[in-house]
């Protein structure tokens, strides 16, 4: 009996239940953005619950543990969807090919992951995001990185965006490995600069190492990036330099805009999934323990797929803002009313309902 | 300007940390029995928490920067990004046992009594030597004294409790620093800061 009381009061980990008022608010989150993504042209997408573990085995090395599997009636060894945007790449490689590019989708859904049972603070629960597919080169970078800022302009919220790139670590690394090089991502993801010296120390030149080690531990505006630059005592060939000079124009025109407030450049930004192959980035808010959002570019994820097209997105792990949102999203106030009987009742509610108000009957 | 949040471990490092802040202009000292105190500059706001929780207020954000050692860091698994090691507070993490009897390898399984059940087990799997733990919350000497394992995994400074349990290291498995951690997303929002008080304590 103490064992199903117990049980009562418990969820496994992993998943979560939300009620009434909270309930009520992240509903409003998620209807504000698939409002805002449809204004944008991007169409919804659903993605299954479960798929076959084997073709994701690859891709989430490291997070396994994560991972809630199970067998199906086959035999077969079957993962729940943990994030979304992976079921989502394998469903658009089956897509693509019978529709026109670009293509612009978004997604809302619940993830399930493990967490540990002492540790309360991932809230990573459920992922809103979008994909531009098809599309590459920094009109479509643009075009991701402005959605999200709308997207948290849309949910009052100003985060800080840390803006890396891919891109310039894979010229400046393309001597490495593919295994160095992911270790070299590792590394300088954790800004363990002390290790990343250690382990690339006599594979390149001095002054190419110190360069490695300013560029990686910089963070800040474009004008600081450019006078480290021009302080270096190494020039990036021309690879290194074409990379860096696409960073640079997403910054120009940022500026243009009036949204380079909301970035930095930050190139320990390195993206955690081993996919990405351009811009990297995320993003951060007061009060909020960890990343709240993060995205990048991923020219060959879904080619593992069967279909090769670049593409760009980000997904925002939703749970963990909605404590910060205002008030404006929170259950309005209702009018009660006083009329005794049914009749008169329901046709003054209506008549009030028409004007916007809530009515109890 | 909002102070930076800082953890600081009770216990060995304590009053070693109150020193060098003090030097640095960073004073600061704790009301009676109080666990919340501000340094003298303004820059910090100190809170004062055990050793092993320490990781745990980092990670929630709720410290932003902690002090801690790579023991402590090494259970937790967390994800923190290291700003600066320490030069006191060292030791090392050993393998210790009955004096005259030696450190049995040879196929064997080893029972180890200790506090650092992850470090402990991760050690000698890397090395390919099974292990059978029993996790102790103190006095894990008296594991082998009294029998309840042959060996123990723990830290040493001096020794002297070692010897005055008629105990001897056996091995010396890693050299354990102490660290400035902060978490990695308020790094991310107040680098300029935080920067500025590293610079400061390594100056």
């Amino acid at each position: 009996m103490t064992g199903k009381k117990n049980r009562l009061l418990q969820l496994p980990q992993g998943t979560e239940s939300l009620y009434l008022e909270e309930a009520y608010r992240h509903q409003q989150a998620v209807a504000r953005l698939h409002n805002l993504f449809t204004s944008w042209g991007y169409l919804p997408v659903e993605t299954p619950l479960f798929d076959f573990f084997d073709i994701y085995q690859d891709m989430i090395s490291g997070r396994e543990k994560d991972i809630y599997r199970l067998i199906d009636r086959e035999g077969d060894l079957l993962m729940l969807r943990s994030d979304i945007t992976l079921f989502l790449a394998k469903q658009i490689g089956l897509l693509s090919g019978s529709t026109d590019l670009p293509l612009r989708v978004y997604y809302s859904g619940a993830i399930l992951r493990h967490q540990n049972q002492e540790d309360i603070s991932k809230n990573e629960f459920f992922q809103t995001g979008v994909e531009l597919i098809g599309k590459e080169g920094k009109y479509a970078d643009m075009e991701v990185l402005t959605l999200l800022i709308a997207t948290f302009k849309a949910l009052d919220l100003s985060p800080r965006i840390h803006l890396g790139s891919r891109d310039i670590l894979a010229k400046l690394f393309a001597d490495f490995s593919g295994e160095e090089f992911s270790h070299v991502i590792s590394l300088s993801g954790n800004r363990n600069f002390g290790e990343l010296e250690h382990f690339i120390n006599g594979r390149i030149s001095a002054d190419k190492k110190s360069f490695i080690l300013d560029l990686i531990s910089f963070i800040g505006t474009a004008t600081d990036f450019e006078n480290l630059l021009k302080k270096s005592a190494y020039k990036p060939d021309m690879q290194e330099q074409e990379a860096i000079n696409h960073l640079l124009s997403l910054w120009a025109m940022l500026t243009e805009l009036n949204l380079e407030n909301h970035f930095r450049i930050d190139m320990s930004e390195t993206g955690s999934q081993h996919y990405y192959t351009g811009i990297v980035f995320q993003g951060y808010l007061e009060g909020v323990d960890s990343a709240v959002v993060s995205g990048g570019r991923y020219d060959t994820l879904l080619k593992e797929f069967g279909f090769d097209s670049p593409s760009i997105g980000f997904s925002i792990l939703l749970r963990k803002v909605e404590k910060l949102m205002s008030s404006d999203f929170s259950i309005p106030d209702h009018t009660a009313l006083e009329q005794q009987d049914f009749t008169s009742a329901y046709r003054e509610a209506d008549k009030l309902r028409q004007q916007g108000r809530i009515v109890l009957l | 300007m909002t102070p930076l949040t800082l953890a600081l471990p009770k216990g060995r490092l304590f009053e070693e940390v109150k020193k060098q802040f003090s030097l640095k202009g960073m004073g600061f000292s704790f009301d009676n029995r109080k666990l919340v105190a501000h340094d003298a500059s303004g820059l910090l706001k100190i809170f004062l928490v055990k050793n092993s929780d320490l990781p745990t207020y980092v990670n929630h954000g709720i410290a932003g920067l902690g002090i801690c050692g790579s023991d402590v860091l090494y259970e937790t698994g967390y994800k923190f990004f290291k700003l600066h090691t320490f030069d006191f507070g060292s030791t090392s993490m050993c393998i210790a046992g009955k004096k005259g009897q030696t450190l049995e390898k040879r196929g064997r399984k080893l029972t180890i009594a200790t506090k650092f059940t992850r470090f402990t087990r991760d050690y000698y799997h890397s090395k390919g030597i099974p292990v059978e733990i029993v996790k102790l919350n103190g006095s894990v000497e008296l594991a082998p004294v009294l029998g309840l394992t042959r060996y123990i995994v723990d830290l040493v400074e001096t020794g002297n409790t070692l010897k005055a349990n008629n105990l001897e290291i056996y091995e010396k498995l890693k050299d354990i620093k102490v660290h400035l951690i902060v978490n990695p997303s308020y790094y991310k929002l107040h680098y300029q800061a935080v920067n500025n008080f590293v610079a400061r304590i390594t100056e």
